[in-house]
């Protein structure tokens, strides 16, 4: 038996072997290897061992109760968009309302600049956190599989 | 009723007939078809994330994009490779703005969140607890490999699925699916040597 594998075999045959995804010319091929390869073989012996503890491997899920009490339907969905809405339009509205108000309230113009210079660099951050959200949407090798 | 009627009563409905049920408006269609898959949802969420909390937002996600796009889902096609594709893209998410490429190792003695049930013992108890062992060295190594193999790992090895269904839910060529696993399992067998080294196993 070779200790080493040869070049000329396509190793990620063992893995179909193994799956019982490859044709029955193939197959053979890889029985007649495997008579002749101790690394192939081992490696064999090693897959199947490992798959046989990961399949049979427990894992807990979470108990009914835990499911019900989460959102099930579209409606709490829905209401949970429809809530963020209503948030964040009453929150430009009061920023929007705020910045009126101090723009036309007496002050002078280092506080008016502190007060905008301020809200500029707020709005910048924003901003390029939003561009390079975008960007990275654009680039997501993933965009086309369906959420 | 007749003893054929009673029988086909009592078999279990497929998912194919519980889709289309579902899509007429049947709730119990719904409601089986979430009880159904919500577990296996639930445990690759967990698989390739690695935090409970993180798994069950996933996983509840999942089925909630499902039932919302349900009118528009062909009823032949199967349902477990498109709740999985959600699960994917969901935990890609989730490892990006972990801002690492490693998930948390899978299991952690003693972590916060990490829920993992030990096998009942069997007639044979050095047997189990050998296997039990196997079993918690296998889960750290394939926690420490990258997320690309450790979810077609988990998904060919514990979900079994087939190779189609395996290229369909990872956006790959059915041609380049086995050998991509095949570096896989090349890669979990070295981690899981490696964790046997450092036991002294």
């Amino acid at each position: 038996m070779a200790e080493t594998c040869s070049r000329s075999f396509d190793e990620s045959l063992l893995s179909g072997y193994l799956d019982d995804a490859l044709t029955q010319g193939d197959a053979q091929r890889v029985r007649i290897h495997l008579e002749d390869c101790s690394s192939c073989h081992t490696l064999v012996v090693d897959m199947k061992r490992i798959r046989k503890a990961t399949m049979t491997t427990p894992f807990t899920s979470p108990a009914d109760e835990q499911w019900d009490e989460r959102p099930q339907g579209t409606g709490s969905r829905s209401a949970f968009t429809l809530g963020w809405l209503v948030l964040i339009i009453w929150g430009v509205g009061v920023i929007g309302f705020a910045l009126g108000h101090a723009w036309a309230g007496p002050q002078t113009w280092i506080e008016r600049l502190i007060l905008f210079g301020g809200g500029s660099g707020i709005a910048l951050v924003f901003l390029s956190v939003l561009i390079d959200r975008l960007k990275n949407r654009k680039t997501d090798r993933y965009r086309e599989v369906e959420k | 009723m007749t003893a054929n009627e009673a029988a086909a009563a009592a078999a279990p409905v497929d998912d194919h007939e519980l889709v289309r049920r579902a899509q007429h408006g049947e709730t119990e269609a719904c409601e089986e078809l979430a009880r159904r898959h919500r577990r296996s949802v639930f445990v690759l969420a967990l698989q390739l994330t690695g935090s409970q909390d993180d798994a069950l937002d996933i996983s509840q996600d999942a089925l909630l994009r499902f039932f919302s796009k349900l009118n528009r889902f062909d009823s032949t096609r199967p349902v477990r490779p498109w709740l999985f594709t959600i699960v994917r893209n969901r935990a890609r998410d989730i490892w990006r703005r972990r801002k690492t490429r490693r998930a948390k190792p899978l299991i952690s003695d003693g972590e916060e969140g990490f829920s993992y049930d030990i096998v009942d013992p069997t007639a044979d108890p050095h047997q189990d607890l050998e296997s039990t062992e196997l079993r918690h060295r296998l889960w750290r190594a394939l926690g420490v490999l990258s997320e690309s193999k450790r979810e077609i790992l988990v998904l060919r090895d514990y979900h079994d699925l087939s190779y189609v269904e395996m290229a369909d839910v990872l956006g790959i060529p059915t041609g380049t699916v086995m050998s991509r696993l095949h570096g896989a399992r090349k890669a979990l067998r070295d981690a899981y040597l490696e964790q046997q080294g450092g036991q002294g196993g």
